[in-house]
């Protein structure tokens, strides 16, 4: 079938994984953000918003000050502060988390298109110029290995410092005091608390630090593949994001397998011009497969266990 | 209906305006305009105004049962909105292929097609959850993409496509329609508009109708005991003798039936065909709200789809009028569900002396569920 | 005597000034304030090209012939009837539908308001099946994308069968936003005009399946450019600027869509135009005029209402020539550019 023809031909090209790899991180940071939210102990499932509110600030300070470094650190405050709001309304007032994530979502989406009338009126958000927007970087030597030099290393830089932090998060995770606290806070909080940990710090920080990822990823969107803000540009990619951390067992590699797999779906999508098979049907795949594959975890993988419970302090 | 948390929200959407430079008085003047028809100043015709508010409403009654009654089993349904698709698109695809029917059996095929569509979307998602614990979540999300697409194959240079070129569907058969409240008639005059203006359509009372049958499966059925119990607790209701795997398909593919329900209802009533409005659609999530803001009872679900229902017609209005964003019914939705979620009115109470006892927690609010459930490890029983 | 003469001449003056201030005010005799509204398609205001030029049309209205102008942007498809809606039952004395995807809302709300005029750009007013219902109050504002595309794909296919781009491979492309006609002439007459400068040319015809966001487009450009397309059509509204984005970053050219997009990327080499702008300023001014006229009216490079910009490059004389020469016979109408792509 020339359709499948096309299809396998255009997997053993660079250029379809080096879009891949890209697409792939856009979930990637957002998908360590839940994972570390999650292994503390809080459901997150507000990246898209927290996603969508960075790119929006990061756009906005970009077109302010010209420099897309510090419209980077806005979006990831931005990100942030977000977070923060969910982490206020679920561990302060113990709200359900649930519906709290998905509040900051709805919150999130009509804020910015509210931000872009107050602000910009019925003009153009407006447009960053190419030399102030996240660079792409060739890693010099490295990047001419044939098949992988393009792959990896020409890249943009968040890419890079991205794959850093997937490194550095399963690191910590797995490896380090702060991890095994974190974990701890999310199976056990009563016992962490009676072991001196505190809960509530511990949980706060990890949400707000997936609000920083998510952050991240928004500037990665808006100021290093796209060059404006245009509403609901994150288009679902903090829910799918969500898919990836369970996909992956909440743990960052995991993760990162799964986000490969829904980059590769972006980016045959985009190759819908040399390819001949229906594009729709092509984009369904990824979450098709995200379901058999969850339908194939029975009993291979469980949440940490105080995920999703608001601690009571002695309680129990 | 909670209403102190409605109020909560709109007090901080008025802060959030005026903080940006616009007027929360017009703002909310224009609201009400639009969404009741009442103080208009700009020549708006109040019952165009109220019958626009009924139309968005009618689909918020059934996807807000859709979210509510899997509340009531301690299940999140955020897939109301793939459910709902899957219900438009058969809805259209039955009322096309079968459009020579007369109207008394080809409406009920239709209608009846788009719920099972739906209970087929939700019905996966509650297969999966009952069997391997997989939350239902990650799995309705899913649902609702693989929703999308599937639109988009079928209007798009796919089979449903009217003809080349176009984004959207062929016209279901005049049989499948649903008919309008007032006369369909470009020359008859009511309250001063010709009355073909006016779209509320008889889908009002299906949803009414629905929403009844909600209370009454709830309520007074075992069936709804058993949803009940095991939304308290699923280990008691497992000695109480109540299948749990069982209940939860079910309630999913009941749930899924009412979505799939008010998506055929959309396209029998109002567009009668599929367009590229459903890429845009908002009606499963606006469901959350309603359903939350109601708190699971059926006259609450009907109030918040109203207050729902409203907003969205009165944001246009004020984008025209007040020229503030129409996305502002938005952050007052998301707002209204930080305060019932968080209980910001209760906590308020608490610390004001005087204002009597704090109210509880909505009792239905889902139980916080982990992302994987106790029902992970499949119990032994059948 | 003198008195009296004096007197007279007072009376005089003072008759003369009132008369020249009564003339003055009214402006021609004519007060009334037109009240013109637009409802813009989903793409928005900012998308640089389509709802923008109208705006920009009805915006040189208000300033030529002091209408009042109100803009109403439709979010999803759900809005169309209540926005269309919304200014006729306000009286409105014309309402303006931007967009091809607006046709059957405004065949509807056309047909429940007889006296009110209407005019739609990219279509007419039509039932559920897409039939013209011939409303003697809608006007059309049709184009031949095509004569634009046609005119912008003389200049990419010059240019790969003179070997003056990047790769020169004989590849070009097109990204598309969704498969709608008005989309699709463009690329028709890209690609045929295209194909007859350079006949072993291949043009890749890509869509991004969105109007708004630009990341989605940069990601169809870029898998084109890979395949070694020199010259990026962009059609896609406001996505289609990422193509011009992509274009940029990869070293090869592009050509924008609607409006001059010279502007948005020094990768702009020229832009097909579609005088929207001119369109509704059209229709607004047979409005004032008293001249409403229902019925199809079309722009095409015959009546200057459709045409190119060259942009950030400096062609060469004998492309000029060339495309002079296409022109005029298009214009003429011994060559005409295909509605479907070929």
């Amino acid at each position: 079938m020339s359709g499948l023809g096309d299809v396998l031909h255009l997997l053993i090209t660079a250029n379809l994984w080096q879009a891949t790899l890209a697409a792939a991180v856009l979930l990637l940071l957002p998908a360590l953000g839940g994972t570390i939210s999650e292994r503390s102990g809080v459901v997150n499932i507000a990246m898209e918003g927290m996603m969508l509110t960075g790119a929006f600030f990061g756009v906005a300070a970009d077109l302010a000050w010209h420099n897309p470094w510090l419209a980077t650190g806005v979006a990831m405050l931005a990100g942030a502060l977000m977070a923060s709001i969910h982490a206020f309304v679920s561990i302060q007032f113990r709200a359900d988390q649930i519906v709290s994530g998905i509040a900051i979502n709805i919150f999130a989406a009509g804020l910015t298109v509210f931000l872009i009338n107050r602000i910009y009126g019925l003009q153009d958000v407006g447009h960053i110029g190419q030399d102030a927007l996240l660079p792409n970087l060739n890693i010099p030597g490295l990047d001419q290995i044939p098949f992988f030099g393009k792959v990896l290393f020409q890249q943009n830089v968040i890419v890079y410092v991205a794959l850093v932090l997937l490194v550095l998060i399963h690191l910590v995770l797995f490896r380090t005091r702060l991890g095994l606290r974190i974990r701890a806070v999310g199976e056990h909080p009563q016992a962490a608390d009676t072991a001196g940990i505190n809960v509530f710090a511990i949980r706060y920080g990890a949400v707000i630090t997936s609000g920083l990822l998510s952050g991240l990823s928004g500037a990665f969107l808006a100021i290093g593949i796209s060059n404006t803000f245009v509403p609901n540009m994150t288009d679902g990619r903090g829910y799918i994001a969500l898919a990836a951390m369970i996909f992956g067992k909440w743990t960052p590699f995991g993760a990162f397998v799964a986000c490969l797999i829904f980059g590769l779906g972006q980016a045959i999508y985009d190759n819908n011009s040399i390819i001949h098979v229906s594009p729709y049907l092509l984009s369904m795949l990824p979450y098709l497969l995200t379901l058999i594959v969850l339908a194939g975890l029975v009993g291979r993988s469980t949440p940490p266990a105080a995920d999703g419970l608001p601690y009571v302090p002695g309680s129990e | 209906m909670p209403l102190g948390s409605v109020l909560l929200a709109f007090v901080i959407g008025a802060v959030i305006v005026a903080a940006t430079g616009g007027n929360p008085f017009s703002a909310y003047a224009a609201l009400v305009c639009g969404g009741f028809g009442i103080g208009c100043t700009q020549g708006e015709n109040p019952a165009l105004q109220i019958s626009n508010t009924i139309v968005f409403l009618i689909p918020l009654i059934t996807a807000g049962v859709a979210v509510a009654l899997p509340f009531r089993a301690g299940l999140f349904n955020i897939g109301a909105e793939g459910q709902l698709l899957a219900g438009s698109i058969a809805c259209t695809a039955v009322g096309i292929k079968f459009s020579s029917l007369p109207a008394p059996i080809l409406l009920p095929m239709v209608l009846i097609s788009g719920m099972i569509a739906g209970a087929l979307w939700a019905g996966v998602a509650g297969v999966l959850k009952a069997t391997i614990g997989a939350h239902e979540v990650v799995t309705t999300i899913m649902m609702n993409y693989i929703a999308q697409w599937l639109l988009r194959y079928l209007i798009i240079g796919g089979p449903l496509q009217l003809a080349a070129g176009t984004s959207k569907s062929s016209p279901i058969g005049a049989g499948a329609r649903l008919a309008t409240i007032l006369p369909n008639d470009n020359s008859l005059f009511i309250f001063g508009l010709p009355s073909s203006v006016f779209r509320v359509h008889t889908g009002l009372f299906i949803a009414l109708a629905a929403v009844a049958v909600f209370a009454f499966l709830l309520w007074r059925t075992s069936l709804g005991y058993e949803i009940r119990a095991v939304g308290q607790s699923q280990k008691a209701a497992r000695y109480a003798g109540v299948s749990v795997r069982r209940t939860i398909i079910v309630t999913m593919l009941i749930a899924g039936a009412f979505s799939g329900l008010a998506g055929a209802i959309e396209i029998a009533g109002v567009d009668h065909n599929l367009t590229d409005k459903y890429f845009t659609d908002t009606t499963g999530f606006d469901a959350i709200a309603v359903a939350l803001l109601g708190l699971g009872s059926a006259v609450g679900i009907v109030m918040a789809a109203v207050l729902f229902g409203a907003l969205h017609a009165g944001g246009s209005v004020m984008q025209a009028d007040a020229n503030i964003s129409g996305n502002l019914v938005f952050i007052l939705q998301a707002l209204i569900l930080f305060s019932i979620a968080a209980n910001f009115v209760g906590a308020i109470r608490q610390r004001i002396p005087g204002l009597g006892r704090p109210t509880a927690l909505p009792p239905q609010m889902p139980p916080a569920a982990p992302l994987m459930t106790e029902a992970a490890t499949p119990p032994a029983e059948a | 005597m003198v008195h009296k003469r004096f007197r007279f001449l007072g009376v005089a003056a003072l008759v003369l000034l009132v008369a020249m201030a009564c003339g003055g005010s009214s402006g021609g005799g004519n007060t009334k304030q037109y009240k013109i509204g637009l409802v813009t398609d989903i793409g928005g205001l900012n998308d640089k090209s389509f709802n923008h030029l109208a705006f920009v049309g009805l915006e040189k209205a208000k300033t030529d012939f002091g209408v009042k102008d109100d803009v109403t942007e439709s979010h999803s498809g759900n809005d169309y009837v209540p926005n269309l809606t919304s200014f006729a039952s306000k009286n409105y004395d014309l309402v303006i539908g931007v967009g091809f995807l607006m046709q059957e809302a405004m065949g509807t709300v056309s047909g429940q308001f007889p006296n009110i005029h209407f005019a739609i750009i990219d279509g007419a007013g039509t039932d559920a099946s897409g039939k013209d219902l011939g409303h003697t109050n809608v006007q059309s504002l049709f184009f031949k994308e095509q004569d634009a595309g046609a005119m912008v794909g003389v200049i990419a296919g010059w240019l790969e069968k003179n070997g003056k781009a990047k790769t020169n491979a004989h590849v070009i492309g097109a990204v598309g936003g969704i498969s709608i006609p008005p989309v699709n002439h463009y690329i028709a007459g890209y690609k045929w005009a295209a194909m007859m400068e350079d006949p072993m040319i291949h043009v890749l015809v890509g869509y991004s399946n969105d109007f708004t966001d630009p990341a989605k487009c940069k990601g169809v450009a870029k898998s084109q450019i890979d395949q070694k397309s020199d010259v990026e059509f962009q059609v896609a509204g406001g996505c289609g600027l990422g193509v011009l984005q992509q274009a940029g970053q990869s070293g090869v050219y592009s050509i924008g869509v609607d409006a001059d997009q010279k502007d948005a990327d020094p990768s702009v080499i020229a832009s097909a135009l579609k005088k929207v702008d001119v369109a509704t300023y059209t229709a607004i001014k047979n409005v004032v005029n008293g001249q409403f006229k229902a019925g199809a009216l079309t722009f095409s490079i015959a009546n200057d209402g459709a045409g190119y910009s060259v942009d950030n490059l400096t062609l060469p004389a004998e492309l000029l020539t060339e495309l002079k020469t296409v022109q005029d016979k298009i214009r003429a109408g011994t060559l005409t550019p295909p509605a479907d792509i070929p």
